[in-house]
């Protein structure tokens, strides 16, 4: 009898062994290596075990009474199937359509179409997409002309893979509302960081270099932008990598068409915005807080003194990295900087993630990272004069750039298969995974991508993926300092038009600036001149409307 | 043939030029006679948007238009001119009895054969600042590096000159068909005269293949005007906005972001009236000439 229970018992552990192991070997009846192919998905087997292990962590629920038969279009910014932002649908395709049943087509849109291929879809009628990735600059389009709906009703549905917009660090989930809901799930989280070679600017030979040829100690940590124009200037043209070429100071990507406005909005941001004064020093008003449009009138402020000082600043520090910036695009001063061409850069949260893919970057375990710059001079609109303070500088966030995520379509037939989708790949556990392979172009956005006291992620989460556990103590930190510390942030533009104001104006006339073809004076009053036609263009009064509810301005 | 037969085998081309030549033509004016905006109701303003791009009356002439006509016409002359002139010479060396002349005849023509847009990309490469194989090698002849996408002018001719290596194969395969068609007796009889290349060319093969230059050359300046895939790949329209083609600026304002269609519309017609101008003054003097 013994013997027969304990063969009983056995049996059921094997079974409930093998059940278990079952059930973890798979998902929705799909191994890894189905659901993540090498090649064609994943690039390697530690890629798709993480990927695997992530899927299996999110608990995706069963989809296939939403999506069984069915078939979702997903528009999404193109940059191929193992590209920025686009990669992230492909990666996880395999993975919805084994929980759903349902096909996912999914439509690329290039960069410099956005401006065209969605908003003409929906205007000539043909609601071609139940969802699209964009960025988050496009809802003053897309919310004013009814285009994207509210997900809020899902959220917490348990139909519907677990996130919640609380997880996200309020400057990101700002820009996944309008007007009090929720349009977008998490994805990205775009803010331009200040990145530097650690080993170089700690080396004790190059510090006492830089103190006997400027006559003054290093300014490091830099706290200014000033700081990082003296440090660039010293680096620049030396040949402090011992490749046997001179080196740059700065990497900068400058190219029209080629996301270079950032930069300029990112700088500017210190040396043209200030901080209301008493308690809330984020509060808007018609001085403080303000960066793009008089928030009374929608007087254009991009050729205010504050602003060309900036522009000037810019050309100043342009002018200690190559002169091939002026043309290069992203990926191409990413590059310089990853492969150790230069001393600082500062650009987007993708700089931190590729920095430890040893086939791309040569500077993993050197990487520096600190919250973007401040500035030691800067403009005060309401007294009309500039203020010089080196002691306590004038310091200003920012979330520049697309922070990409999905919009649901208000013409959508399959809204709750497309919020499966959004769902699923807003989930903590996969979200965090998208971030950390610095290929997908996925940026830390949350409280669970952050370390302690500003979210709950561990080094060994970080380490646990291969990345180097120093880097990661600045570049997380840096992060989360980017978004939490800084006294106030650059208001993030974001009204009917941006598209054109930004990158069809502001972009070719800091190109003009950048490479010669005009001062910054008279670039910046050419592009006031522009967005005054723009904004008439588009009907002031309403332009106003939404320019106010964008930033939060009372009058 | 009856009538009805008659009328029936025209109607084919007859649809196709309603439908796809008077139809947008028709439209497109109309168009240009609104301030049209996709997405919103367009309201008639009778001729202002032409008067707004030409600076008519109190209007200030719209400065975009005016510089990016300008590099257009920079293409216009320069494109046409060292294509016929490339084109011409290659030709004139490939109609000579030359080792591996087949293979050399295959591989020159593939350009034409690529995608602007793709050529555009591909000039990316090749005239990059730091690692192209042209700066490289103006480098290695001792000649400074040359940026050629910082700089307004270089990053001019860096469109024009990836533009001529599209179209030079156009007019070798042309003029070389025409020199081919040469008889051989008029050379044989000049020679009697003559062993200078630059006579025989200048009085035998250049009068012979003049009406097929004719054609090609009408055909590369109106193509020279429409050009917009390779600055949009290889440039973007910069540095700022210097290689921007008129055509470039037509669809930015028609399609890119603000969707202007009516001012986008007018800025077209303004170009169809050019190509109409230089296309009826080169068969005036064609015809002059010929006939």
């Amino acid at each position: 009898m013994r013997v027969k229970v304990s063969f009983l018992s056995c049996l059921i552990v094997l079974l409930v062994g093998v059940f278990s192991v079952s059930a973890q070997d798979t998902f929705f009846g799909k191994t890894a290596e189905e659901l993540f192919p090498i090649p064609g998905v994943a690039a390697n087997e530690l890629e798709q075990t993480l990927a695997f292990e992530a899927l299996l962590a999110a608990n995706v629920p069963d989809g296939r009474e939403l999506g069984e038969g069915k078939t979702m279009t997903f528009g999404v910014l193109g940059q191929g199937s193992r590209g920025g932002i686009s990669g992230t649908i492909y990666f996880w395709r395999n993975a919805f359509e084994a929980a759903t049943g349902a096909t996912l087509d999914i439509v690329e849109i290039p960069y410099n179409q956005l401006g065209t291929t969605i908003p003409a879809d929906f205007l000539t009628g043909q609601y071609t997409y139940d969802a699209f990735i964009g960025a988050a600059w496009q809802y003053g389009d897309w919310i004013s002309n009814g285009w994207i709906q509210p997900v809020d009703q899902w959220i917490g549905d348990e139909r519907f893979t677990h996130w919640t917009p609380e997880d996200t660090a309020p400057a990101f989930r700002a820009l996944l509302q309008w007007g009090g809901q929720t349009y977008g799930t998490q994805m990205d989280g775009d803010a331009q960081l200040f990145y530097y070679r650690h080993d170089v600017l700690n080396d004790p030979e190059w510090q006492a270099a830089y103190e006997a040829e400027v006559g003054e100690p290093m300014p490091y940590p830099m706290e200014t932008w000033q700081d990082l124009l003296a440090i660039a200037g010293f680096f620049n043209g030396k040949d402090w990598n011992g490749d046997g070429d001179p080196d740059d100071g700065i990497s900068l990507h400058l190219a029209p068409g080629g996301q270079g406005h950032f930069h300029y909005a990112t700088l500017a941001a210190s040396f043209a915005v200030t901080p209301a004064d008493g308690d809330d020093p984020r509060a808007v008003s018609k001085y403080d807080n303000v960066f793009w449009f008089d928030p009374d009138d929608m007087t254009p402020l991009i050729n205010e003194p504050g602003h060309v000082l900036a522009l000037e600043f810019l050309q100043e520090l342009a002018a200690t990295g190559s002169e091939a910036q002026a043309g290069w695009q992203l990926g191409e001063a990413w590059d310089n900087f990853l492969g150790g061409n230069a001393i600082a850069t500062f650009s987007w949260g993708d700089v931190g993630s590729l920095s430890q893919n040893e086939e791309r970057s040569t500077i993993k375990g050197n990487l520096g990272a600190s919250a973007i710059l401040c500035s030691s001079e800067w403009y005060d609109r309401e007294t009309g004069e500039f203020v010089t303070d080196a002691e306590n500088p004038n310091c200003v966030g920012n979330t520049t750039g697309g922070s990409w995520h999905p919009t649901m379509s208000s013409f959508t037939e399959n809204a709750e298969l497309t919020y499966f989708f959004m769902s699923m790949i807003a989930n903590p556990s996969i979200n965090f995974y998208n971030a950390t392979t610095g290929w997908q172009g996925i940026d830390p956005c949350c409280t669970y991508q952050l370390y302690q006291p500003r979210g709950s992620a561990t080094s060994e989460d970080y380490t646990a993926v291969g990345f180097n556990a120093d880097d990661m103590e600045r570049y997380i930190n840096a992060y989360g300092s980017n978004v939490y510390d800084k006294p106030t942030s650059v208001t993030y533009l974001r009204i009917p038009g941006t598209l054109e104001y930004i990158q069809e104006t502001l972009d070719i006339r800091l190109s003009e600036a950048m490479t010669g073809q005009s001062t910054a004076q008279e670039a910046l009053d050419a592009t006031a001149e522009d967005w005054m036609e723009i904004t008439d263009d588009l009907d002031a009064d309403s332009q106003l409307e939404i320019y106010q509810q964008a930033i939060g301005y009372g009058g | 043939m009856s009538n009805r037969a008659k009328y029936i085998f025209l109607m084919p081309g007859v649809i196709w030029i309603l439908l796809f030549t008077l139809f947008p033509l028709v439209y497109s004016f109309g168009l240009s006679l609104t301030n049209y905006r996709l997405g919103r109701n367009p309201k008639y303003i009778d001729f202002e948007n032409y008067a707004e791009i030409l600076g008519v009356g109190e209007e200030k002439p719209d400065q975009k238009a005016i510089s990016t006509a300008s590099f257009s016409a920079f293409l216009f002359i320069g494109s046409t001119a060292a294509t016929l002139i490339f084109g011409t010479f290659v030709a004139w060396v490939f109609n000579h009895n030359l080792p591996f002349l087949r293979q050399m005849r295959a591989i020159i023509t593939m350009p034409l054969f690529a995608a602007p847009i793709a050529l555009g990309w591909l000039g990316v490469v090749i005239f990059n600042e730091q690692a192209g194989p042209i700066n490289n090698i103006l480098q290695g002849v001792g000649l400074p590096r040359i940026n050629w996408f910082i700089e307004p002018i270089p990053a001019r001719f860096a469109v024009m000159f990836t533009d001529v290596w599209q179209w030079t194969p156009f007019v070798f395969i042309i003029v070389l068909a025409a020199m081919q068609a040469i008889p051989d007796d008029l050379y044989e009889s000049a020679q009697l005269d003559t062993k200078s290349n630059w006579t025989l060319f200048r009085w035998i093969t250049f009068p012979m293949i003049a009406p097929a230059l004719g054609t090609v050359m009408l055909l590369r300046m109106v193509e020279s005007l429409k050009i917009i895939d390779i600055p949009y790949s290889l440039t973007r329209g910069g540095p700022g906005s210097v290689t921007q083609t008129y055509v470039y600026y037509a669809y930015e304002k028609g399609l890119v972001g603000s969707f202007q269609l009516g001012e986008a519309a007018a800025l077209a017609y303004l170009l169809v009236v050019v190509a109409i101008v230089v296309s009826s003054i080169y068969f005036y003097r064609v015809r002059e000439r010929f006939e």
